[in-house]
């Protein structure tokens, strides 16, 4: 009798587990980045202050490119704009380090993030991040003081 | 005693200080007054709407959902805008963008046939006004009174229509 609660309760640990893995990898599947692709505010300041290390690409595909050195793509929702992006893209090899910020709005609120890391996920870049900015550009980037143009 | 005195003076004054800051937009405060160019150019003060009930509306062209909410405010435009109130007369929507260019602007404020006052500085989040307002995000909104003094702040859809409603005479 025991033995057949053993299997039991091993069976339903299985199950659960099963069930808590799902919805955790579905959560992650709803977006095309993953977690190691986004870049922490604070990380890409600190490359930007020092100009001695390795400067990535930064396109800004939201409404201003306020971050320093940052090249002004627009919304990316709008198909011209993602044209545009497209064409940039082109131009560079498959590792190079590129990083895209909107900053419009918090995440599940922003139009312009998503085509434009699915642009880069379908042209198979490979070293190409998201900026995390869970809030707004005005939240997690200026009231830091981090880099902005003038 | 002498380090007692001086930790005190230092709580003071650091309270104080706090409270200054957290005191400019609270209800009940005079709102601080906005200068800013419309459309044309020309600069129209938030003090200038002195007598009207104002909702001091932040937005911009770039903002979901500041623009999913641009209809209700034509709606409580259009219903409120000669109406009395217990202070104030009549009702103005004082639209401030932080748009950075000047064709989104104004190609949504034409596309969305907005009639209210709108100002910009175009300098987007940059803009000294988001610093006034401490603004943290988008939509934002500051609801006044004829007197200028701050009645609710941040409220949308039907929460801020019964906060007019319940200033109708």
């Amino acid at each position: 009798m025991n033995n057949i609660k053993i299997i039991f309760l091993s069976i339903f640990a299985i199950a659960m587990t099963a069930n808590a893995f799902q919805s955790v990898t579905a959560k992650a599947s709803q977006e095309p980045w993953t977690e190691h692709q986004l870049l922490a505010p604070a990380d890409l300041a600190k490359a930007l202050n020092d100009p001695k290390s390795p400067q990535p690409i930064i396109y800004s595909i939201g409404p201003q490119a306020i971050i320093k050195n940052s090249i002004d793509i627009g919304p990316a929702q709008e198909k011209g704009n993602l044209k545009k992006l497209k064409q940039q893209l082109n131009k560079l090899p498959k590792d190079a380090n590129i990083v895209i910020y909107c900053g419009c709005c918090p995440f599940d609120k922003c139009p312009n993030i998503r085509p434009a890391f699915g642009l880069l996920n379908e042209m198979g870049f490979k070293k190409h991040k998201l900026l995390n900015l869970p809030h707004n550009l005005k939240v997690d980037w200026i009231d830091k003081g981090y880099p902005i143009t003038n | 005693m002498k380090k007692i005195i001086l930790i005190a003076t230092i709580l003071c004054l650091h309270l104080s200080l706090v409270f200054s800051q957290s005191q400019d937009l609270n209800i009940g405060t005079i709102a601080p007054d906005i200068r800013l160019p419309n459309l044309k150019g020309d600069t129209v003060t938030l003090s200038s709407l002195r007598g009207k009930i104002v909702l001091i509306d932040f937005w911009a062209s770039w903002c979901a959902p500041c623009l999913k909410e641009q209809p209700k405010l034509a709606e409580l435009y259009k219903k409120y805008k000669d109406s009395v109130f217990t202070v104030g007369k009549g009702f103005e929507i004082y639209g401030v963008s932080l748009d950075s260019k000047k064709t989104s602007w104004k190609s949504i404020i034409k596309k969305m046939n907005i009639n209210w006052t709108q100002v910009s500085d175009l300098k987007f989040w940059v803009s000294p006004v988001t610093k006034k307002y401490n603004l943290q995000g988008l939509p934002f909104n500051v609801l006044i009174d004829g007197n200028g003094v701050i009645i609710a702040k941040n409220l949308h859809g039907v929460k801020l229509e019964q906060a007019i409603d319940k200033i109708l005479i």
